[in-house]
Formats: structure tokens, sequence, C-alpha cells
């Protein structure tokens, strides 16, 4: 399976710039979402009524297909932790408010996770396959495990995505993961995953996701003995995640000068792989010579 | 290659397991009433979470009933299954709202006393509660969820079928959980098409669907895990596919595009014909929208040779992303008892279809059945059940 567009928002100067990867430096809290000029891609009355993961959804989503003069995909595939809950915790303000009287549904229908990939799909007057994974901070690896499926299945191509807004009143994302401080961001990235190859695509050989996972390295050994390959393949290893140890651990298992640590240049958002796979093809597009690039992420906690 | 079901769990309004909820179903009782909440209609489990605690033997803790609901009947589909490193298992659940009944609790609690410190609200993500259902279970490794509104349970089984097909796993426990939250009632209110009274599926003076809570889950298997498990299947998940409607963000098109769609492309996996269908247990929720577009979808597909359908949610209400995964529990004991399950309280068709749904209960010869689940978003699947 190849990848052959990408497109992020995100606090980074990452949207439309090219290099990118090679510019960026760490993020210095409080940073804010670097937006692109969103009249270009969304009328005005519709955009009033979007909160930001939609509109960063959907004007990634118009770059990729700009990217590849794509019409409309095959399918379009969305991972996102949270959904909508700007609009959630709207709803559930409106409902306080107003008690036993009529209550204005606007906030509720775009409450839904699906919403998302379901707006993308209507702006596109798209009938194909639509799916919205959610599992925390593996619902990106788990859309794009989907897209793999889909690619299997005879799909040639398919706009896949990872997108979370920002929203810490109904929920926190520090709690969750149990790190702090931690500087909390968003962001989006989506992108056009094909069963052919083209001219600055990249091949991604597998991808899988592990949950209540008890041992990193056993689990990194794991995915590299499915994919055929070893530790000495990876010429770089970029990683995300809030465990102080991870980093200790990937640094035995594959020596620190492969390491990069993406968290500094991400902030802390639930689909950031996302980010991470535009950055490692962005790399390789800048005109870096590696063979092999393993993304490794790891946020969970799970408090039982 | 198959893709075998050999176990179910079920808890829903008509009943805690599978057997007790095939007893409602051939005795037409429903488990909507009307409830202490605002009055409203509603289908709910009569355990409270403290029961259901108890019951399932688990750590006191504060779980989402999600989590509880999801628990119990995936219990009660894994049965006797145990761990084996000869069979690759993983566990998917899907939900619309997660942890939304503890998230709307605690939220309210700590805005009108902002003294209290409601952190536990901020760990009820949807993701979190599969991973807890998850953890309880004993389950690691592949654990995925999936949230497309009302069709969530639908697209959980077929995600677990896709990764049987594509050789990842051998076998799965997938299902969906959904608990009452006030939330979803009074969006389905603000909306204007929540009923007052009891829903009527497909009835010309349809006013709306009732709400309602529950959790279902099914073991699939492939030949490599029945050949270790020695299970025996109870079906077969023979097609499978989703499309979307793209036509409005929580309305379905007039003509049912998508469902029309998503109802062809599962007829063409499984390499059935149309009229190979014994039975159809439609999506039908009540409302004015969903049963005039599905009822027009159903005719594109169908033309003059209708199967016998019915909607069974006037037994349990619709329970959202719950609704695909309880109904395929029914659709896979449709084809154990080779029964037909009723639609309750329909009297008068409608006069744009006049299409007459089952209104008692049938024994018949069940061969294939069709399990429609539509959501918000356009979101549409439909699931096909076969005797092994």
């Amino acid at each position: 399976m190849y990848i052959v567009a990408a497109s992020t928002i995100s606090h980074q100067p990452t949207f439309r710039n090219p290099g990118f990867s090679k510019q960026i430096t760490a993020l210095t809290p409080p940073s804010t979402l670097i937006s692109p000029d969103y009249n270009e891609f969304i009328p005005p009355l519709e955009r009033r009524r979007m909160s930001d993961v939609m509109k960063m959804a959907i004007v990634c989503s118009i770059d990729c297909l700009e990217q590849t003069g794509l019409r409309t995909p095959d399918g379009i595939i969305v991972g996102t932790s949270m959904g909508c809950p700007i609009h959630t915790k709207k709803f559930l303000d409106k409902v306080a408010e107003t008690g036993n009287g009529p209550l204005a549904p606007t906030s509720f229908i775009v409450s839904t996770h699906n919403t998302i990939a379901g707006q993308v799909a209507l702006l596109l007057k798209n009938h194909s396959y639509n799916m919205t994974h959610t599992h925390g901070s593996l619902s990106f690896e788990q859309a794009l495990t989907d897209g793999l499926l889909c690619i299997g299945d005879g799909y040639q191509n398919l706009l896949v995505g990872g997108a979370d807004e920002e929203e810490s009143t109904i929920y926190n994302m520090r709690r969750r993961i149990g790190k702090d401080p931690l500087h909390i961001t968003c962001g989006a990235s989506f992108f056009i995953l094909s069963g052919n190859q083209s001219s600055n695509a990249i091949k991604l050989s597998g991808v899988r996701s592990y949950s209540l996972v008890e041992s990193i390295s056993h689990t990194i050994r794991n995915f590299l003995d499915s994919q055929n390959l070893s530790d000495e393949n990876m010429d770089k290893v970029i990683f995300i995640s809030a465990h102080e140890k991870t980093g200790e651990e990937l640094k035995t298992i594959f020596g620190e000068e492969k390491l990069i640590d993406l968290l500094p240049l991400t902030g802390a958002w639930f689909t950031n792989a996302a980010f991470a796979l535009h950055f490692a093809m962005d790399l390789w597009n800048s005109g870096e010579n590696f063979f092999n690039i393993l993304i490794c992420k790891r946020f969970n906690k799970i408090i039982l | 290659m198959n893709v075998y079901i050999t176990g179910i769990g079920v808890i829903s309004a008509i009943g805690l397991d599978a057997e007790s909820n095939i007893r409602s179903l051939q005795s037409g009782q429903s488990g909507i009433k009307q409830s202490s909440l605002r009055s409203f209609m509603l289908a709910e489990i009569t355990l409270s979470n403290e029961e259901l605690v108890h019951r399932l033997n688990l750590p006191e803790k504060d779980y989402s009933r999600t989590t509880l609901l999801a628990v119990h009947a995936a219990k009660e589909a894994w049965g006797r299954n145990f761990k084996d490193p000869r069979i690759r298992s993983g566990f998917i659940s899907s939900t619309s709202v997660g942890g939304m009944d503890r998230t709307e609790h605690y939220y309210y609690e700590s805005k009108s006393d902002p003294s209290v410190n409601h952190y536990q609200r901020m760990v009820y993500d949807n993701g979190s509660t599969t991973e807890m259902a998850a953890a309880l279970l004993g389950f690691s490794g592949d654990i995925y969820t999936v949230s497309t509104a009302c069709s969530s349970g639908a697209n959980a089984i077929m995600l677990g079928a896709r990764l049987l097909q594509a050789g990842s796993l051998d076998r799965v426990l997938t299902g969906a959980s959904e608990p009452l939250a006030l939330f979803d009632i009074m969006g389905f209110q603000s909306l204007n098409i929540y009923d007052q009274h009891i829903c009527k599926p497909f009835d010309e003076n349809r006013g709306g669907l009732n709400l309602g809570e529950g959790a279902a889950y099914l073991v699939l298997e492939n030949e490599q895990s029945l050949s270790v498990t020695g299970n025996q299947p109870l079906a077969i998940l023979s097609g499978w596919d989703n499309a979307s409607d793209a036509f409005h963000q929580t309305a379905s098109s007039p003509d049912g595009t998508g469902a029309y769609l998503a109802m062809e492309k599962a007829l063409n996996r499984a390499r059935l014909s149309a009229g190979e269908i014994s039975y159809i247990n439609a999506h039908g929720t009540g409302t004015g929208n969903n049963d005039l577009s599905e009822s027009f979808a159903l005719k594109r597909v169908f033309g003059t040779s209708m199967p016998p359908f019915s909607s069974t949610k006037g037994f349990t209400g619709h329970t959202l992303a719950a609704a695909g995964a309880i109904e395929a529990v029914y659709c896979v004991q449709s084809i154990q008892t080779q029964t037909l399950w009723p639609n309750l309280h329909f009297s008068i068709p409608m006069k744009e279809t006049g299409m007459i749904p089952l209104t008692g209960i049938r024994s018949r010869p069940v061969r294939h059945v069709l399990s429609n689940s539509f959501g918000f978003g356009g979101n549409c699947s439909c699931l096909i059940f076969s005797k092994p």
C-alpha cells in the first residue's frame, strides 16, 4: 500500500509547506493552531457552524484530493479519539440551561464521533465505504489498519485521516495519559492511500495497534517480526510517547542516533501519529536517503 | 473463507441473556415503559450499576454503564472459550456515546458545585470504555473501537469479519454497548423524533423512536480457530458491507440511496440474490424519515417479492450503537429457532408504500437473514447471516 498524498493542519507550519520536517522546532507553550485561510475552502455560512475539528478535516481532505487530482475516493476512514467534543459540551450546557423547554438540536446533530467522516462524504457526494475509529490514542492507527484491509479488498484510493480538537472541560487528556505537565495541542492529518505507486509516494509496509501492552520492546519485536524486518533494518525511529521510559527502551533496541522524539514538536493530541506519518513522508521527500522508518506511538494509560 | 458465529450474548430491556431475550420475542413482551426519568418512554435494563458490578463479581469502581453492559453480554458470548496460543484472538467494541452516562453525571455535578473536583469524568471516552471491558475480560493486544452512531454495532461485527478474512486474526469477540444517557434522550427530543407513546415502526401513524439500552457480542471464528476450539457454528456471517447516504447529517435520503447500496453490496459479497433472503430484520426506528426511506430502499432491492420483514425496536427500543449487535444476535436466534420475530404495535400500512411487516411470530424455514443498521452521518451497514 502506498501513501500518495498528505495534508496536515497543526500548531506547526505544516499545511502546504513541503519540507516542514526540516524546519520545525519544539513548540513553546502556549502555542496556537496555525489555520489556513478557511475562506478559500469552505463557504462562510457553513464555516461558522463548524468546530475546529471539522474545518481541519475538511480542508485537509480537499487538499489531499487536489494533490492527486482525484475527484472522490473509494472510501473515507477517520480516526478520532474524541470526535466532536466542542459541540458535545455545547449540547450538555444547552440541556442544563433549558430544563424541560424546547432545545435547538444543532449541537446534538454534529456531536457524534462520525460527524467528521459523514460530513466529508456529504461534501464530496461520496456514497462509498465510510468508517470512524475511536480507540483513544490508537484511533488513527486503527483507521490506517482499516485502510490496509480495504486495499486488500480491492479498493483503489482511500481518504484516511486522524483528527482531534482541543476541549478540556468535559475531558482531560492529562488524566487519561497520566502525565503532567503535557503540552496539549490539536491537529488533523489526512492521506490518500493507494494500491498503486506514484511519484513522491511512500510505501506503508504495515501498521498494527496494541492495547494494554506490558512490554514495549517485546511488542516492537513482534511487530517487526510480523513484517519480516529487524531492528537493524530501521534507518529512523520516530516516536511519540508520554512515558519517560519509552525513549530509554527504544534507545536500547535501536541506538540513540536513530531516534526522533516528536512529542516536543507536535504537542499532545490523541491522533498525532497521523502527524508523525506525514512527518516521515516529508523527510523522505526532502531528499533524505532512508529505506525504513518505524513510527512508534505510546500514550494510553488505562485507569482501572 | 467462511466466518463462523459460535457464541452470542445479549443484555437488553427484554432479557439479561440470550435465552430470556428469545422468550420475550416469542411472547411479544416489549421492554419499553414509561420511565421515572422525565416520564420518557424508555427500554431500561432493570439492574443498577451496583447490581451489575455485583453480578459480574468486579472490583468496586465507578464504571461507565457502557463497560458494565459490555462485560455482561461479552462474558455470555465468550462462554467457555479460553486463551490459546494457537489462536490469535481480538476484542472489538463499538459505542455511540461511550461513557457519556458518567461524563454528564460528573459534568453537571461539578457545574452545580465548582468546589467539587470531579477529575473522574475525564476518563470516559469511547476507547477507554472498550479497554476497561477488554481488561476485565482478560484481553490484550488486538482491541478495537469503532463509532458510527446507530450503525456502530453492525460495523464492529463487519470489522471482525474483515480482520478474520485478511488473516490478521483467527477469532474475535465483537459487538456493541450503549447506556441510556440524558444527552441522547434530549438530543432526539430536540429533533422532534422522540415518540411520547410506544414506538410503532413502519406504521402510518408512527411518531418517532423510543430509546433503549443494552449490549450484545458475538464470537466470530475462522476454520483454523474452529479446529482448535471445537466450537459448533450457530450461523455463518455470509455478507456485510457499508455505504454512505451522503444526503444529510441526520436525515436519510428520500429514496434510501445509502441503504440500497449497502444491501446490494452485502448481497453481492454473500453471492446471494434478493430472492434467497428468508427474513429481514429492518432498522425500523419508528421515525417518519427512517421508515419511509428504508421502505423505498427495500422496495428497490426486493421489488415485488418482499421477504417477511420486521423491526424489533418495539421490544428493545432504539439502543443506538448496540442496535446492530443486538439485532445480529436476534438474526442468529432466528436461524437457530427457525422463527421470524414480530414487529410490535403496527396497525396501518404507510400510504406511500403499503408495506406490511410481520406482526405475529412465525415459524418457517430460515436460511439467510438480512439485518439493516443506519446511523447519523448517512452511515448505512448491512449484515447477512446464513444457516451453517
